[in-house]
């Protein structure tokens, strides 16, 4: 072991990654170059003669061109003929909307410049949003211009190998003749195949389908649908429930795998409920704050948050619910079943207390892999603990208008030939559909197919017809929320290439005689307000509603009915026959953080954004725990087979932390077939492996074979703690500051008095520069509450024109993200210096952005001043200055500067030969950068970078100046004598919120002026848990973090030393077994001492 | 003598002080011409395009005295003063000229919606963001930056507007300020001494209690 693995480590030692801890040449590779390697040649194959070459010339053409450009280019402006009242040109417009995915609504606010929808946040009125969103909201917009949208309607009718561009007009005149036959034969033999989808028209459409095709059929397939949840209240209320937790009671969270911060369709209001219980109160002279467990297979977005983290395979977590609910409802017969199993499960008894002392306010939850026997086992619990009805209740929904089956009796109706037409709506079975359907294959033995989809996909591409559907953008519609609120949907510019919606479609399929998808919500609306203005169109309720995007209180009833407990001991018998035995290893499906379903796969800033937990970018893989890998051989990028029964998948392995034992994780929704620009070779398709009856988790097995695969993951990119050895040690802890609430509660400020004191004496004079200064940008980020979802990465991506670079360039440390969410891992040290890295004992996750210095490093670097001051204290970046030189990058201590490596948005001409040649293979495919369509989505009021410029997180300045601009306006036109009265200009605060504060689900990130004592972020930097990262700098940056205080079960972890220079007294410390107290000798109060003694001891 | 054949000439002793004299006055001359030559001053100032309509400023603005704002409407609130949409020159033009051959593509644009397109005539580099709300609600006229367009029968551009000429205006803005209700009024102020100017530029900065910001984030984003 190098010296990063040496003791003193104050009994935390954080890492970046495994390979840190293993200390690989990779890994010290990254620490030691400022850049990656490669990362200086600019051109792939090419070299630095090439370049100069390259310049050489480009200068002399320079010189023979100069005199053609007298003036730029003329520039045309197009005014209206007919301005709509109102409208502003190039002023951004708001207008609420709604996004569905996977049959749940939510309600969003779309910016609009123009007519040109360009970024999509939270509806901030919407009780189930509050403004915030997730990153596939976020990421919409983009789908929107995405270059590989269906854009037109496609016959493969005749040929199905020659497909023949068409038109709806076409389709229309075969359809109509088509459905009548269906309809004179009472829809024999049609069937409908829809993604889920929880719309009122189309329910209302369902019934005027029923009266035409009174025999037709509808099937809903979701992939990632939670039918294990559905099933299990069904066996507990009887009937089609879904439960709403309330997490703002609870004190006690239990969670059996479900990820509800990062996965669960609620989580937003779930996220920010929970957030709000993480912030440590006093209360009667003891810390307060809720607590988490979690029982997961695999790491989750949860998982790094709770307080109590188990890693168990699904088995395991199966019946230690079913431990815990015996304990609880003291009926033995749940968990009997369970002993002959022989698994083993901790924490049983620390749970049931926990949850018996907190009854009332404690709220149990299990997540899709579990069976429904769980599902049945939580409502049970948490009514035996009086919580039904305070943290939990339930909402009955409505059964479906039409017949329903479910995916394999639609295909057991194809192979017995039933099925004469089958319509999809959305959706892609026929990649995702369970494996043993071959659902692919038998949708050849249909005679006529049609598919509505946003993309001509691999379903599609089976179809008789592909039909190219609008954007959520571009259609009328209307949804229901996660607890049923009416959520309407309304277009902000007219489908660009003529596609349909899904209720336009089925309006024409049902012989409505509306077939507009205004009048069609339009009248659904009508009929659940129950009012009779049907012909007015724009009666002030529909406005408002419009202006809204949702109704207040329009969801579905809360209720607390009782648990039917007659069906558990059965259950627990038929699950417990059901565990899963002998095998080598369990294979748990995942549903991915950046495409979900697979849906997200052609979109480049969620291809581009890091999972959460392995970092990895543009593909998925195997992931597998450390110790399993060791066993069999395997390294990260190693291939490997993942066996399922008979069918086998190759795919790369990515050796993770955090994975039950024998439990390898396989994230679905990449691998796509389709041909799309982002996604053609990204990542591994893991859907052949998933079954009907295993869609969760099956037993696997995995063996290596021969060859390697190149994942990029960036979790060792940026590092801030390049120095080496004693650097890290001593950094890490001091970068990322956390506490039990044990410690918080004696020691509330124990960041502020961690690490080095300030030397306050400053090279210069540096409060001269904001002398008459107005205004003091400052943020606040609260660890505590922040989840790691990197929905603010996206949202910094839409708001600031951030290009995505592609999977080569990532590998190089290329990428552009302002924003990058770091994610160390704790390891507990057993003997010798050696790791428990199966496990982390903790992970810790802090955003990184532009710390916006005082005293900047940077600035002090650039010898053309491209990097400067403003008034308000803002560290500006002037693209149009900027040599290039990367200094600034260099002696930045957060590393949160971004270069461009190449015009990644590749402004036109493109010189694809010569010898100014772009290399084109940079940009063709992964980027869709020069797409015209695809530039509609920029937002106007941010450049678009150049080549060669630095560029960093601005705070949002287009958001500050337009504020200000603003407020400044309105204060100009008050009257004089209250001008002269002396009163600040001052904006409210909470005006300005920059695009990763106003997207955050938990409000961690807050931004204001702190100028304004009354501001939230002054009162953030006067927390008691706040503190200057590398403050010992004396950098002074404006941006401070909030330290993370966690609440244990064991209660205070670490030895008091640890806290020294706070000051208060020896106390014993529980926990932390041995090691911790082993450790324990070697700290004193000065650690540099300590530390260059200690390291070398060992 | 056949050896001194290859001798240079006697007037070639003038070729080293001819060479010096050259190379001491050329690179300034250069750098002088291109500062020169391609200053905004004399590659941006009198721009004139023709234009698809020859919309006289000087006949609607001048003669006839319509306020800046009955047409560029926005100016007071947007970052842009809009080029009016075709429904506002109809207002009056549905009347006046109805059957003007200058005018058709005017007429043509009523009726297609499609717009008219006009030349650019004050054109910023994409990267500067200039907001006219910012400005004329805080006293500086149209004057200032746009000319006398009221006497202008081509709009032509009369300022370099150049990143020093804005930062002048910043650093001293007493010259170019005035009663913000009066921004529209072209012609006031050109009989007053600079003195006068400067005094009443001085009373509206100091009531409105103007800072010019001369940060870089101010224009750029």
């Amino acid at each position: 072991m190098s010296s990063l693995g040496n003791g003193n480590n104050n009994g935390q030692t954080y890492w970046r990654s495994l390979d840190e801890v293993a200390d690989t040449p990779e890994f010290r590779s990254f620490m030691h170059r400022e850049f990656p390697s490669g990362a200086s040649e600019l051109l792939d194959g090419g070299d630095r003669r090439h370049f100069l070459r390259i310049m050489g010339a480009s200068m002399a053409l320079a010189g023979m061109g100069i005199g053609g450009c007298r003036r730029w280019p003329e520039e045309k402006i197009a005014p209206y003929a007919n301005r709509p009242e109102g409208t502003m040109p190039s002023e951004a417009r708001y207008y609420a909307s709604m996004l569905e995915l996977g049959g749940v609504a939510s309600s969003i606010l779309v910016t609009s410049y123009d007519g040109r929808p360009t970024k999509i946040e939270g509806n901030d009125s919407d009780p189930n949003i509050l403004g915030a969103s997730t990153s596939f909201t976020q990421a919409s917009i983009l789908d929107l211009y995405d270059p590989d949208r269906g854009r037109s309607v496609i016959d493969r009718l005749e040929h199905p190998e020659e497909p023949k561009p068409s038109n709806w007009k076409a389709f229309d005149s075969w359809a109509k003749p088509h459905f009548d036959g269906l309809a004179d034969v009472d829809g024999e033999g049609l069937w409908f195949l829809s993604e889920a989808t929880t719309s009122p028209s189309i329910e209302r459409l369902q019934r005027q389908l029923r009266k035409r095709y009174p025999k037709a059929t509808w099937v809903t397939w979701e992939p990632l649908a939670d039918t294990a949840a559905s099933a299990g209240l069904d066996h507990a209320f009887t009937g089609n429930w879904r439960a709403r937790h309330d997490l703002s009671q609870a004190d006690v969270i239990v969670s059996f795998d479900c990820d509800f911060l990062g996965q669960h369709p609620d989580e937003l209001r779930l996220s920010k409920e929970w957030a709000k219980g993480r912030r440590p109160k006093m209360e009667d002279g003891h810390a307060k704050m809720n607590r988490v467990f979690i029982a997961e297979p695999t790491l989750s977005i949860t998982g790094c948050s709770a307080d109590e983290r188990l890693a168990l395979s699904p088995d395991a977590i199966t019946v230690l619910a079913a431990r815990v609910a015996a304990a609880i409802t003291g009926n033995q017969s749940i968990a009997a079943p369970f002993e002959s199993s022989g698994i083993e499960t901790p924490q049983v008894d620390t749970i049931v207390a926990d949850l018996k002392s907190h009854a009332g306010s404690s709220v149990v939850m299990a997540g899709s892999r579990q069976p429904r026997f769980v599902h049945h086992l939580c409502a049970l619990i948490n009514e035996s603990l009086g919580n039904a009805g305070k943290t939990v209740s339930y909402m009955k929904l409505s059964p479906s208008a039409m017949t329903t089956a479910s995916l394999p009796e639609l295909v057991e109706s194809i192979k017995a030939k039933r099925i004469k037409t089958l319509v999809m709506i959305g959706g892609n079975p026929a990649y995702d559909a369970p494996a043993e359907l071959d659902f692919a294959a038998r949708l050849g033995d249909v005679p006529t197919t049609i598919h509505l989809s946003r993309e001509d996909n691999e379903t599609s591409q089976l179809c008789a017809w592909h039909l190219n559907r609008t954007h959520p953008l571009e259609q009328w519609g209307d949804g229901r929320a996660w607890d049923g609120t009416y959520t309407i949907c309304q277009p902000l510019i007219l489908p660009m290439f003529e596609g349909r919606s899904s209720i336009q479609f089925l309006a024409m399929l049902a012989g409505e005689p509306l077939t507009d998808g205004f009048d069609i919500v339009r009248t659904t609306e009508a009929e659940l307000s129950g009012s009779k203005d049907q012909s007015a169109g724009f009666s002030p309720r529909w406005r408002s509603l419009l202006h809204d995007g949702f109704v207040k209180n329009s969801g579905w009833a809360m209720e607390s009915p009782r648990v039917d407990g007659s069906k558990i001991s059965r259950g627990a018998e038929v699950t417990a026959e059901g565990l899963q035995k002998g095998s080598d290893a369990t294979a748990v499906f995942a549903s991915d953080y950046s495409v979900y379903d697979g849906r997200f796969a052609n979109n480049g800033w969620m291809q581009e954004l890091p999972d959460p937990i392995s970092k990895l970018t543009w593909d998925n893989a195997v992931v597998i725990g450390p110790s399993h890998a060791k066993r069999l051989g395997i390294k990260t990028g190693d291939m490997v087979r993942v066996v399922v029964g008979s069918a086998s998948v190759e795919a790369a392995a990515l050796v993770e932390t955090g994975q039950a034992a024998d439990v390898i994780t396989l994230p679905l929704g990449y691998g796509r077939r389709f041909q799309g620009r982002v996604c053609y070779d990204s990542g591994f398709d893991f859907y052949p492996l998933r079954r009907s009856d295993a869609m969760w988790s099956a037993p696997a097995r995995v063996e290596k074979i021969e060859g390697s695969y190149i994942l990029a993951r960036t979790q060792n990119h940026w590092a801030m703690d390049k120095v080496d050895g004693r650097g890290i040690e001593e950094r890490l802890p001091m970068i990322f500051r956390e506490a039990d609430v044990t410690t918080w509660e004696k020691n509330p400020g124990f960041a502020g008095s961690l690490g080095h004191k300030i030397h306050s004496l400053s090279l210069w004079d540096d409060q001269l520069q904001y002398e008459g200064a107005r205004f003091k940008w400052g943020m606040s980020i609260d660890l505590g509450a922040c989840t790691g979802c990197g929905a603010c990465v996206v949202a910094c991506q839409a708001e600031n024109n951030i290009p995505i670079v592609g999977k080569d360039q990532v590998r190089m440390g290329r990428e552009m993200s302002w924003l990058r969410i770091d994610r160390y891992y704790r390891f507990k040290e057993s003997s010798a210096g050696q790791f428990e890295t199966d496990q982390p004992e903790r992970v810790a996750i802090q955003p990184m952005l532009c710390q916006m210095c005082e005293n900047a490093p940077c600035e002090q670097v650039c010898p053309v001043a491209a990097t400067v001051h403003d008034m308000d204290g803002l560290n500006v970046m002037v693209y149009n200055r900027c040599v290039g030189t990367r200094y600034c990058s260099n002696n930045c201590p957060y590393k949160v500067r971004r270069f461009n490596y190449f015009d990644y948005f590749r402004r036109e001409p493109l010189r694809e030969t010569g010898m100014l040649q772009v290399q084109p293979s940079y940009y063709l495919r992964r980027q869709s950068g020069n797409d015209p369509l695809r530039r509609m989505q920029f937002n106007p009021e941010v450049t678009v970078r150049m080549r060669g410029v630095m560029e960093k997180c601005t705070f949002c300045t287009q958001r500050i100046e337009a504020a200000k601009i603003k407020a400044k306006n309105a204060w100009v036109k008050k009257p004089e004598a209250e001008k002269a009265s002396g009163i600040r200009l001052s904006i409210p605060d909470g005006t300005i919120t920059p695009a990763c504060a106003q997207t955050c689900a938990t409000d961690a990130i807050v931004f204001g002026d702190l100028m304004d004592t009354e501001s939230k972020v002054s009162k953030a930097h006067a927390d008691s848990r706040s503190y200057e990262l590398l403050g010992e700098l004396n950098i002074k940056p404006r941006n401070r973090y909030l330290a993370r205080v966690y609440n244990a079960v064991e209660g205070e972890r670490y030895p008091d030393d640890f806290h020294g220079h706070g000051g208060h007294g020896h106390g014993s410390h529980g926990g932390y077994g041995g090691h911790g107290d082993h450790h324990d000798d070697h700290h004193g109060d000065d650690h540099g001492h300590d530390h260059s003694a200690g390291s070398k001891d060992h | 003598m056949g050896r001194y054949h290859f001798v240079f000439p006697r007037w070639s002793n003038l070729l080293l002080p001819a060479i010096i004299v050259f190379a001491l006055t050329a690179p300034p001359y250069v750098v002088f011409m291109v500062a020169w030559g391609f200053s905004p001053r004399t590659t941006d100032v009198g721009y004139m395009p023709t234009q698809p309509i020859p919309f006289s400023h000087a006949v609607h603005a001048g003669e006839l005295g319509i306020d800046c704002r009955y047409c560029h409407n926005t100016v007071e609130h947007s970052a842009y003063a809009a080029i009016p949409p075709t429904q506002t020159c109809m207002n009056c033009h549905l009347q006046v000229h109805p059957n003007s051959e200058k005018l058709k593509p005017l007429y043509e644009s009523y009726e297609t919606g499609m717009p008219v397109e006009w030349i650019k005539v004050h054109d910023l580099p994409d990267y500067a963001y200039f907001n006219h709300a910012a400005h004329v609600n805080r006293g500086v006229s149209c004057v200032e930056c746009h000319g006398r367009i009221d006497t202008m029968e081509v709009v032509h551009q009369v300022e370099p507007l150049s990143m020093k000429w804005c930062l002048d205006c910043h650093r001293e803005p007493e010259p170019h300020l005035r009663d913000p209700d009066l921004v529209t009024q072209l012609e006031w102020g050109w009989a007053m001494t600079d003195a006068e100017r400067i005094a009443e530029g001085t009373k509206w900065a100091e009531i409105n209690q103007l800072q010019p910001s001369q940060d870089c984030s101010t224009c750029h984003r």
